[in-house]
């Protein structure tokens, strides 16, 4: 049904994707997994011929036997969405924000002149019909990908490429679009290409996976076989990076004995306005410990780590430090930040790229007025976040460097104060898998080293089976469930632990 | 809630658009009737009568609070030069000037907008380049020397003064004839001005959106090009560019001014260069009061109107 | 990119990025030229040329061999008139711009990076001073104040800011909305720390763009203002000929020696701040 024969597509002189062939039978699921920049997304566009003018495509793209780049204007509009249909990555943007949803599913269906109506479509994928009248944005994430579903669906194409379909979905959101998709697929017999950079997500949903690298395929096969036997070294480092809940072979360090505590956060509560965002938490992190905090997007774990930071003032509560309180005057929360630092989540935007290196790292030193030589103790924090040798880069400017590299020079940021708890914000969920891994592994050789503490936030229960040694369950800003790793993931208590878990796809 | 906030907003500009026009004209170094009557054989006891005329010998609190109260009655004071009430005046002016703006600036949103969509979806074409160059030049004409140049290059073509001849029939079709003859050069000389504007605004709106991910959706479902443009990229487009076209609207009103002046056009424009060259303080006050609260309103209007048009906003 | 190479383009181009926009590059040389004529034109420019009571050629001369340019209604050289004011247009238009350039600016980054009653009073009189129609307002305060150059730079130059400061207001919230602010707090840093090291060296080329942008406005206001009769009346500027013009009769005349020149000085030099902005704008602003 679908054939590509060695595709190649150029940027001007920059090759995005080389010598790809592929094909997909009808019925049949494939998923074509990848890191940012290895051109999975170009080859999804190319299927329809969506690629910008300035793309210059070479080869073959066979759809049913015909070669797209070779149709006319009237037959590539008549082809496109009747014989296949694309789920854009990121509803939120693909979605025309001024009409109703059921005007713009009803849209293609007008075109090609197909029957049906958009309340059935609206039905197979799970939406009440009055939906129809409601705008984008007045839809949540997992609607408006819903939505997005019962639009390729409008003309029953027997080819659906999926694009990121899920990427900026919450986990538990995440799992019911999945299920969704595959029995769609699985009851209309159709043919799916699903792009993703999460072989999980892949490995949920499709019988076939290829990988690419650099825009050329390194390799395919059943779904099962290449994540359990991974012939080529790049689809092994995507698979590590998505570590097994309760195997004791992703587990990467070994549960602390209970520490004395360094950080008590007592009673804790945080209003926006009329909603409780945090409600009454009590959370303790002992000396070189590291806790995971762990819940959905909107759980209030990002406003806890904020609070605790002094980024926000808390409605009531308290947060004690190495046994003092810590106070809300200014002076108090400055003394307070050199101790507890902060890792966000997206490097290439939590370094000013105005910044050189040196400044960002030295950023710290300058606003505490700390004496000394600042270049020494810029080049051993850099040096210790892993850039080696520090010169070779602190005159870079973020732009210049690698998403890790760049994550690596925050978190060499925070290390020049000598702080004893970092509150990493989803470190590693912006990093491409085959980085995950290393700054994973940072965070464990710092707390050896160093014995620095941590708070890491995250969405990820892999992550928080790889490294941590507590995890504590956020759930409409309270914590509804803490304890050791082992207990928490393998023999939750909490009905809400359960459904997380549950969520999770796994490889 | 947000309803009773635009409208709460625009009564707060409207009282500040009060007092702006108050303390320009009282805080400000100066006696205004010695520089009202500079230049003019008067004693120090006329002086000090005109000053108790406009109560402008009494304390400064008093004088706010009565100017105040006027103003609610629809009371702007009296004019130093036409001897009238100020309101009066103004009201006289308003038929001509709401012609000269409403024509320029019907004609120049529609052609501005067209001009800036065109320009826009064709980007780098001849097209493009000339719509963008003519603008741009435009932009960086004096509407007043446009005026003058006009009304030189037209010669006898068209009046250049005024806005009807005296000896026309008084039947309402030989009227109005005439007035529209004599609205040619005035409102092509605002059009030109405003529109390049407007042009330049709704192309870069347009631009903006020229990369939005839904088009790729509309393309991908099989629309042809111009239903992709029609449908999905103008609609989204037009909405920040008709805000914007309504927050200039300060800009019509100070290409009126001009324009009126030039062409001699009996409107609040040209009243506006009567009452500077007096000077004539009272009617200055009243014409700033009442163009701002104008451009108040308009933009209470726009945004009413940005509700409706936008789901994103929503009106309530 | 690979490491090595991305050192290499990274910095050093912005001089490059401008000479690649052609209209910007024209517009730069067309203020290069205004601007010698803008100094040379007093020093050569003898006092008597200018003199009204001094002058012995015709008014209302046409171009021709004496007088390249024509003469005025009182016998004065046209293109001597032009010559030397430029420099009355270009001082007006630069000193208004970095006025109301400082005062939005100022005004923008207060409101957005202060939060609380100040900077939302801040923002609500911005908002007031960007719907007013800031010719109407200009007008008054240089009726109101006594003549002279001063009055018009204040006067352009205190209506036309609030642009700049809002431009900047959504500049700054930008900013500050980045995480690498967030990171500079979490790092201890106070609001000079924010301002000074983050908010203040990214809005800089922008208010550079906008004050280019300005000086083509301010230009014209002063155009403008002038033509209406509240220019410098000791001052000869592009505006005031239009004026002289327009009270004594060019157009009827035919004068077009007289209407022609100091209009297209305007727009030319306008035109040309205009581009510069733009190419600057260009320059500044990374493409998608």
């Amino acid at each position: 049904m679908l054939e590509l024969n060695n595709l190649t597509v150029h940027y001007g002189h920059k090759r995005v994707v080389h010598d790809v062939s592929l094909s997909l039978a009808p019925g049949q699921t494939l998923g074509l997994a990848g890191e940012s920049g290895s051109g999975k997304s170009t080859v999804a566009m190319s299927v329809l011929r969506l690629l910008p003018r300035s793309a210059r495509v070479e080869g073959e793209v066979l759809l049913d036997g015909e070669d797209v780049a070779a149709m006319s204007w009237g037959r590539l509009r008549a082809v496109r969405w009747a014989s296949a249909s694309i789920v854009f990555q990121g509803a939120m943007h693909s979605l025309n924000p001024v009409h109703r949803v059921g005007e713009q599913i009803a849209e293609p269906m007008r075109l090609h002149g197909t029957p049906g109506r958009v309340t059935e479509l609206l039905e197979q994928v799970e939406l009440p019909r009055d939906k129809a009248r409601a705008y984008p944005h007045e839809l949540s994430g997992g609607q408006k990908q819903r939505v997005m579903i019962a639009m390729a669906l409008a003309c029953g194409p027997r080819l659906v490429v999926a694009d990121e379909p899920t990427t900026a979905l919450d986990v538990v959101v995440q799992e019911q679009v999945l299920a969704l998709m595959t029995r769609l697929v699985a009851e209309q017999d159709l043919g799916l290409l699903m792009i993703s950079h999460d072989l999980s997500v892949l490995a949920r949903t499709c019988e076939d996976i290829a990988v690419m690298q650099g825009g050329e395929l390194v390799e395919r096969g059943r779904t099962r076989e290449v994540i359990a036997n991974p012939r080529h070294p790049h689809t092994a480092a995507l698979t590590a990076a998505f570590p097994v809940i309760g195997d004791p072979a992703h587990r990467w360090s070994d549960p602390a004995p209970a520490p004395e505590p360094l950080l008590r956060v007592r009673d804790l509560v945080v209003d926006y306005g009329r909603t409780r965002a945090v409600d009454g938490v009590d959370l303790t992190i002992g000396r070189g410990e590291i806790v995971a905090l762990v819940g959905q997007s909107g759980s209030g774990k990002t406003t806890l780590a904020r609070t605790i930071m002094g980024l926000r003032a808390p409605s009531s509560g308290r947060v004690i430090f190495d046994g003092v309180e810590v106070g809300r005057g200014s002076r108090a929360i400055k003394a307070f930040r050199r101790q507890v630092q902060l890792v966000l989540q997206d490097p290439s935007s939590a370094l000013n790229p105005r910044h050189t290196v040196f400044d960002a790292v030295a950023e710290g030193l300058r606003v505490h007025g700390v004496p000394g030589d600042h270049e020494a103790l810029v080049t051993a924090a850099v040096e210790r976040a892993e850039l080696r040798p520090a010169s070779l880069y602190l005159d870079a400017l973020p732009h210049e460097l690698s998403g890790g590299q760049q994550q690596r020079v925050v978190i060499a940021g925070a290390l020049v104060l000598q702080p004893r708890l970092l509150l990493a914000d989803e470190p590693v969920a912006s990093l491409d898998a085959s980085v995950r891994g290393e700054i994973v592994a940072l965070l464990l050789r710092l707390r050896a080293e160093l014995g620095l503490a941590s708070l890491l936030i995250t969405h990820d229960l892999g992550l928080a089976w790889q490294i941590a040694d507590r995890v504590a369950v956020m759930h409409q800003g309270k914590i509804v469930e803490q304890g050791p790793v082992g207990q928490v993931l393998l023999t939750p208590s909490h009905d809400y632990t359960r459904a997380l878990l549950r969520a999770v796809p796994q490889v | 809630m947000r309803l009773a906030g635009r409208f709460g907003g625009a009564a707060l500009s409207l009282l500040m658009v009060a007092v702006l026009g108050f303390f320009l004209f009282r805080v400000v170094p100066g006696d205004p009737v010695v520089s009202m009557t500079r230049g003019r054989p008067v004693t120090a006891e006329m002086q000090a009568a005109l000053r108790a005329q406009f109560g402008l010998d009494r304390p400064l609190h008093e004088q706010f609070w009565t100017y105040l109260t006027s103003l609610l009655r629809g009371d702007l004071g009296t004019s130093f030069t036409f001897r009238r009430p100020v309101a009066e005046v103004i009201l006289d002016r308003v038929g001509p000037t709401v012609l000269l703006v409403g024509t320029a600036t019907l004609i120049a949103v529609l052609l501005g907008l067209w001009l800036g969509v065109r320009a826009a979806w064709r980007r780098d074409s001849a097209f493009d380049r000339v719509t963008t160059g003519v603008s741009l030049t435009l932009w960086a004409v004096p509407t007043f020397w446009l005026g003058m140049l006009l009304m030189m290059v037209t010669g006898d073509l068209f009046p250049s003064r005024g806005m009807r001849d005296t000896d026309t029939a008084p039947d309402l079709l030989s009227q109005a004839l005439d007035v529209g003859h004599h609205l040619v050069l005035p409102s092509l000389t605002l059009v030109a001005v405003v529109c390049a504007e407007y042009a330049l605004v709704m192309r870069s709106s347009l631009l903006e959106e020229m990369h939005a991910p839904y088009l790729t959706t509309a393309r991908a479902k099989g629309l042809r090009d111009d239903l992709v443009r029609r449908r999905h990229a103008v609609p989204n487009a037009v909405l920040p560019a008709i805000t914007l076209v309504f927050l200039r609207f300060g800009l019509v009103v100070a290409g009126a001014i001009t324009t009126e002046t030039v062409f001699s056009w009996p409107g609040l424009g040209l009243l506006f260069h009567d009452a500077l060259t007096g000077p004539d303080y009272f009617l200055l006050q009243g014409l700033l009061v009442v163009t701002a609260g104008a451009v108040v309103v308009m933009n209470l209007l726009a945004d009413l109107l940005h509700g409706v048009l936008d789901p994103r906003v929503g009106v309530v | 990119m690979s490491f090595a190479d991305g050192v290499r383009t990274g910095r050093g181009g912005a001089a490059g990025a401008f000479l690649a926009h052609r209209t910007g590059v024209a517009g730069a040389v067309a203020l290069a030229v205004a601007a010698l004529v803008a100094v040379l034109a007093p020093l050569f420019i003898p006092a008597d040329a200018l003199d009204v009571t001094r002058v012995t050629a015709q008014a209302w001369q046409p171009p021709g061999a004496g007088h390249w340019l024509g003469t005025d209604h009182t016998g004065r050289s046209v293109a001597l008139l032009m010559a030397q004011g430029t420099g009355t247009s270009l001082f007006v238009g630069l000193t208004a711009a970095v006025l109301s350039v400082g005062i939005g600016t100022f005004a923008g980054v207060v409101s957005g990076h202060f939060g609380g009653l100040l900077a939302g009073a801040l923002l609500r009189v911005t908002d007031f001073f960007l719907v007013l129609p800031a010719l109407v307002l200009a007008i008054a305060l240089s009726t109101v104040l006594p003549r002279g150059l001063g009055t018009i730079i204040l006067a352009i130059g205190l209506t036309s800011w609030p642009s700049t400061a809002r431009m900047v207001r959504a500049q700054t919230l930008t900013i500050e909305a980045r995480p690498f602010v967030e990171r500079a707090r979490a790092l201890g840093g106070g609001h000079a720390h924010v301002i000074g090291r983050h908010v203040l060296p990214s809005v800089v080329p922008l208010v550079l763009v906008n004050a280019t942008l300005s000086v083509a406005s301010a230009i014209v206001a002063e155009s403008t203002l002038a033509f209406l009769g509240l220019g410098d009346p000791t001052r000869i500027s592009w505006g005031a000929m239009l004026h002289q013009a327009q009270l004594h009769g060019a157009v009827p005349q035919r004068a077009w020696w007289f209407l022609l020149p100091p209009g297209l000085a305007i727009v030319v030099v306008v035109l040309a701040f205009t581009l510069v902005g733009r190419a600057l704008e260009a320059v500044v602003t990374p493409k998608r």
